[in-house]
């Protein structure tokens, strides 16, 4: 049993108990639970993603706007198939909701990205996976903007965070959604958080064994890869608990990545008891 | 023609021509810097093959533009289509990526591997940025020695995002040059008026006279002054400020004594 509790305790104020959740989340699979994935498309044909892909859209420009077509392009690069791939691992049994804005034709990325993002938020999918960002500073306030927008909406957006030594939006920004990088672990359920910093889950990302394009699979690294790792994790937790607000996500997530660090740190110390 | 007009032509054409060696003298030491940088990363990354793709058009094609290894003289001009594999996601998203093992039938546009005869088998991709836009990707492909190659670590990966920063101003320059270059040519190349035969001939001996010849050592001069660092670029500005100065002051005293 986690006992979900505020952020913070010290000598002035004590742990206070939101909810409990109990272990039954990590056997569940994730049925029901609407993803959509804002990337380069996703392969509905793969293997391991056959009949998991419920619609795929694509952007178009249309005079000055960006309009959403139902396609069967499936995936021009990879990396939307990549992340499907990895949250079907762990919530085998999650829906797929593609929005390709990447590698669309003739789109430049910034406009692309932007309405792919309030397409997902206007469609309330319950989450919604970010493996991209972009440093432009005129994207700061638009993409501010429809995050809170996804948070007062119920929408849960976990996004990557930058690879290179930048800020990038919208990983930075910290109430809205959930930020990730990557670390070295293999287990999805051993992610960590770093209360404090401003990206502050960590999660699996380097060299993770995916699906990709022409049925095939990749071993690939980045954090693009340890968000949807965590978008697995929330997958399971909300068919569990299906009303849980953003908000509470953050919170089950931070006091269960706080449990498995104490877990961790116990068996290091009786490791280290029995080697004495 | 008329006299009058010949003169007028000669110097049109003369500003055009300088403009257009002007240039050329700018990218030639351009892509070798950039071919020198890809050669001391690519050591430090323990890597094969290394290259740079930038942005062809507006549609989000790619093209080589420098290449290190055994197939770098196939490579460079060699064009990928928008979104197309990985470098084409790495441009469109603006991340990094490294992939372990690309495979032998594949998915990252397999078409320039099929068409080098290259093998490519582990990969590092990373984005060049200038003022926080995307204008191309820098590559590192297989490790030195026999496969199979290791993958590049994520440790690697933060080493090439420092060397794609040096890149990406290389590249920036490379680019703005190559405007100027391109534009010219064009300027020159729409002017159907100009009697070719002849503007052919009147271009071989300006390239040969050394009036010309002394215009494009100055150009080099200038660049090469304006890689030393800003206050040398400030210094170079102020110089030559002063020296239109005093040719205006002349040229006024001339006029006044004419």
């Amino acid at each position: 049993m986690t006992e979900v509790s505020g952020y913070e305790s010290n000598e002035f104020s004590s742990m206070s108990t939101y909810f409990q959740i109990d272990e039954s989340w990590k056997l569940r699979t994730g049925k029901g639970v609407g993803v959509a994935i804002i990337d380069s498309g996703i392969d509905g044909n793969h293997p391991a993603l056959h009949g998991k892909v419920k619609e795929s859209v694509e952007a178009r420009r249309d005079n000055k706007k960006v309009i959403f077509d139902l396609t069967e392009i499936g995936d021009s690069a990879g990396h939307g198939t990549a992340c499907a791939g990895i949250i079907s691992q762990i919530a085998p049994d999650a829906e797929f909701y593609s929005i390709k804005v990447l590698g669309a034709g003739g789109l430049g990325d910034g406009q692309a990205f932007l309405a792919g993002l309030e397409y997902a938020i206007i469609k309330r999918y319950r989450i919604i996976n970010l493996s991209l960002g972009t440093t432009r500073p005129q994207l700061f306030a638009p993409l501010h903007d429809l995050l809170d927008r996804a948070y007062q909406a119920g929408c849960i957006v976990v996004a990557a965070a930058n690879n290179l030594p930048h800020p990038s939006f919208p990983s930075v920004f910290s109430s809205s959604l959930i930020s990730v990088s990557k670390n070295d672990e293999t287990d999805a359920f051993k992610f960590g958080f770093k209360y404090g910093e401003v990206i502050e889950l960590t999660a699996p990302g380097v060299n993770i064994r995916t699906a990709w394009l022409n049925n095939t699979y990749k071993r690939l690294t980045g954090n693009s890869f340890a968000c949807p790792h965590i978008v697995g994790v929330i997958a399971l937790l909300l068919e569990t608990y299906p009303s849980l607000t953003p908000f509470q996500v953050k919170s089950a997530l931070y006091s269960i990545a706080e449990e498995n660090q104490r877990k961790h740190k116990e068996l290091e110390s009786e490791a280290e008891k029995a080697q004495e | 023609m008329t006299a009058e007009n010949n003169n007028s032509l000669e110097e049109k054409l003369r500003s055009v021509i300088e403009t257009v060696d002007i240039a050329n003298a700018l990218i030639d030491p351009l892509t070798k810097s950039i071919e020198n940088l890809l050669h001391i990363s690519a050591a430090q990354m323990n890597s094969e093959e290394a290259s740079v793709l930038i942005r062809d058009g507006n549609e989000g094609d790619l093209r080589f533009i420098s290449a290190i290894g055994k197939v770098a003289h196939h490579l460079i001009n060699m064009q990928i289509p928008a979104g197309k594999g990985i470098a084409g996601f790495v441009f469109s998203s603006g991340q990094p990526m490294v992939i372990a093992d690309v495979g032998e039938e594949d998915s990252f546009y397999a078409e320039i591997d099929k068409q080098t005869g290259y093998s490519t088998q582990t990969l590092l991709a990373t984005p060049l940025r200038h003022k926080g836009e995307v204008i191309g990707v820098l590559e590192y492909v297989n490790r030195i020695g026999e496969p199979p190659h290791e993958s590049f670590t994520s440790a690697e990966m933060d080493d090439a995002a420092v060397f794609a920063e040096a890149i990406a101003s290389l590249v920036n320059a490379y680019e703005s040059a190559k405007l100027f270059h391109d534009f010219t040519e064009k300027m020159l190349s729409a002017d159907q008026d100009f009697k070719f035969a002849e503007v052919r001939d009147w271009l071989e001996n300006l390239r040969d006279s050394s009036e010309h010849k002394e215009t494009l050592d100055l150009a080099v001069l200038v660049r090469e002054i304006s890689s030393r660092g800003e206050e040398e670029r400030r210094m170079c500005v102020r110089i030559l400020e002063s020296i239109l100065e005093y040719a205006d002051i002349k040229a006024e005293t001339s006029y006044l004594n004419f």
